[in-house]
């Protein structure tokens, strides 16, 4: 979705059935060259597309977080990825305007983690880490999935793709419920993440959803959804550019724990 | 890293991460110190991460637990 695009879209929607394949400046970050599709017209409000060297990024200034991350692993990124040191610094995202974006301050002893979208340990060069640390690419995530298991998926994934396939990977918020909360009274708390892996080659995928409250009594684990019923949560069509997504078969990913 | 100086430096120490932050000092993941010099080089980057919290800690008063900033409840905008 190119940034005037998304502007057109907003209006165009209002007289339109919201079914408009979106365009995207960054088509190799995203499977069949196509970025998902915001088919909930409130999530259309603020939305603008950010290309980064390695993802890309549909930013809400409504939540002031990504709604989306997706990145394309592929073996010799992820070798490139290994080899790297993690050294860098969170920022807000200085290419979006002042009003629409999270600042660190927001994040400020709030007792959420600031969590990347499309991961650090993805990322192949330090170009690429820095951007990753672009509030653009962060959610307000609860410490002990950002910690544990988010961040064990995100291991399970490279395992999967180091083994010698290329995943596709989109990775975002839910926010559903009637209320939501809201750090510093500007950035929106997801109810809950999502994490669709797709492997075009082998015709699988699969979809995760995990809890994001921030306390809570037992540690919960992953829902595995399938992708229809991840998408009508989400008010987004996610693969739009892959022809029959929703007969692919299920990807198994060893060492990811799921709810009975 | 300035321990407690900022809210924007990330590190790591092999599988450790350490986030700073004004607040806080997070650290998180596995590290594994072997019996060679890889493992006390990175057994000196902990120690001395860790005396310099403590000499910040130990530099002012302390509130007995430090306030969060509570997160407030809308209504889903996108719901």
């Amino acid at each position: 979705m190119q940034i005037s695009h998304v502007a057109l879209f907003a209006l165009l929607t209002t007289a339109l059935a919201p079914a408009l394949a979106a365009e995207t400046a960054c088509p190799q970050h995203y499977a069949g060259s196509t970025s998902p599709d915001l088919l909930r017209p409130s999530l259309q409000q603020g939305a603008r597309e950010l290309c980064f060297s390695a993802f890309g990024v549909v930013h809400s200034a409504v939540s002031r977080t990504p709604l989306w991350s997706a990145e394309l692993l592929t073996p010799a990124r992820v070798a490139r990825a290994a080899r790297l040191e993690r050294k860098d610094t969170f920022h807000a995202e200085d290419r979006l305007p002042e009003a629409e974006r999270a600042e660190l301050e927001d994040y400020r002893a709030s007792g959420y983690d600031r969590g990347h979208l499309s991961p650090n340990h993805d990322m192949p060069d330090t170009t690429a880490q820095r951007e990753s640390f672009s509030l653009a690419n962060m959610v307000p995530q609860a410490p002990w999935a950002n910690r544990g298991q988010w961040a064990d998926l995100e291991e399970a994934v490279r395992k999967r793709v180091k083994a010698g396939r290329s995943l596709h990977v989109i990775s975002g918020p839910l926010f559903e419920g009637s209320e939501l909360a809201q750090l510093d009274g500007r950035v929106l708390v997801p109810s809950a993440m999502f994490k669709l892996v797709c492997d075009l080659q082998a015709r699988q995928l699969v979809a995760f959803v995990l809890s994001n409250e921030l306390r809570p009594a037992v540690t919960p684990r992953y829902e595995t959804v399938t992708l229809a019923a991840l998408e009508q949560r989400l008010g987004m069509a996610l693969l739009p550019g892959v022809p029959q997504a929703g007969t692919f078969g299920k990807l198994v990913l060893p060492g990811v724990t799921t709810a009975p | 890293m300035h321990p407690y100086a900022n809210d924007a430096d990330s590190d790591a120490i092999d599988g450790l991460t350490i986030e700073n932050g004004t607040d806080r000092l997070s650290l998180y993941g596995s590290l594994t110190l072997t019996r060679d010099q890889a493992g006390l080089a990175r057994a000196r980057q902990l120690l001395a991460l860790l005396q310099q919290a403590v000499a910040v800690l130990e530099a002012a008063p302390l509130p007995e637990q430090i306030a969060e900033r509570p997160a407030t409840k809308v209504a889903n905008p996108f719901g």
